[in-house]
């Protein structure tokens, strides 16, 4: 990997770090656990369409990892593990089928992706579907959190404006 | 746009619908006064909440961590928790049988429960 690709890597980590931390200062006004924006994900779906299946993982997990030890919830990391390598592999997959001009629907998708992930880690350790009755509330606020942060990717990725510090 | 676009659109739209219309369906408000506190899959209180007196009590954990929970006029809710993120205590008190009162970090549900499994 060339030292130009990793510092690009680490700032974009960097970057989506920061969102995240600061994104856990927004007071939540849906009370249900694992409902957020999730404002990381503009960075994640702009790591999909810039940077190679490879790279992006890196900077995904290194972003899980270190946001959950920054944000002082440690517990929660088996949760976002699972919905962001779920949201991932999601995307990256449905990268190939979908145009440049809808690349909000497949953040959409990786939101719907995430939240399964994570219903299924909790069902997993509660060992209990009675979490379950929270999924369709986390299904239709991921499609409009997903969409939103999808849009923004978007017009970065359309922009280009990071590219211009070459 | 191409085929591909449009069968995602349709597939999320799908989706979207679908949990909306569970929303929905899931919001009528709960007959049943009776209540249980599960945590780890195992129902350690159980009460029925039209006949319980006021009252606030320490839900302890094993691995440590500890949930405040109130009664009071025949509604229950979390008060407090040692958790960072506190949607157990934001929640509020338990209204419909599709929210329960959620506590992941100690694995704790407050739910609605059926007459009848009494």
């Amino acid at each position: 990997m060339k030292a130009k690709k990793l510092a690009r890597l680490a700032l974009l980590t960097a970057v989506a770090l920061i969102i995240f931390i600061i994104e856990l200062q927004i007071p939540n006004i849906i009370p249900i656990p694992g409902v957020k924006l999730g404002l990381a994900n503009i960075v994640t779906v702009y790591a999909v369409y810039k940077y190679s299946a490879r790279e992006t993982a890196a900077v995904v997990v290194t972003r899980v990892v270190l946001g959950s030890i920054f944000g002082g919830n440690i517990a929660a990391i088996m949760y976002s593990m699972a919905g962001a390598v779920m949201c991932l592999a999601g995307m990256l997959l449905i990268k190939r089928i979908v145009s440049m001009n809808f690349i909000w629907l497949s953040s959409i998708l990786g939101a719907i992706l995430h939240n399964t992930g994570q219903m299924i880690v909790a069902v997993l350790v509660m060992r209990s579907f009675a979490v379950l009755s929270v999924y369709p509330f986390l299904l239709a606020a991921g499609c409009i959190a997903g969409a939103f942060t999808g849009l923004c990717a978007q017009f970065l990725i359309k922009r280009g404006s990071l590219e211009k510090t070459d | 746009m191409t085929k591909s676009d449009k069968l995602l659109i349709a597939a999320i739209a799908l989706i979207f619908s679908a949990s909306v219309i569970a929303i929905i369906l899931g919001m009528k408000k709960s007959d049943s006064t009776c209540v249980e506190v599960v945590q780890n899959n195992r129902i350690i209180y159980r009460f029925d909440l039209s006949q319980e007196e006021n009252m606030t009590f320490r839900v302890e954990f094993p691995d440590g961590g500890w949930n405040d929970i109130k009664i009071e006029n025949g509604k229950i809710s979390i008060i407090d928790a040692d958790c960072p993120d506190k949607t157990c205590v934001k929640t509020g008190v338990l209204r419909s049988e599709s929210i329960p009162i959620v506590c992941l970090p100690h694995k704790l549900v407050i739910r609605f429960s059926d007459k009848e499994n009494e």
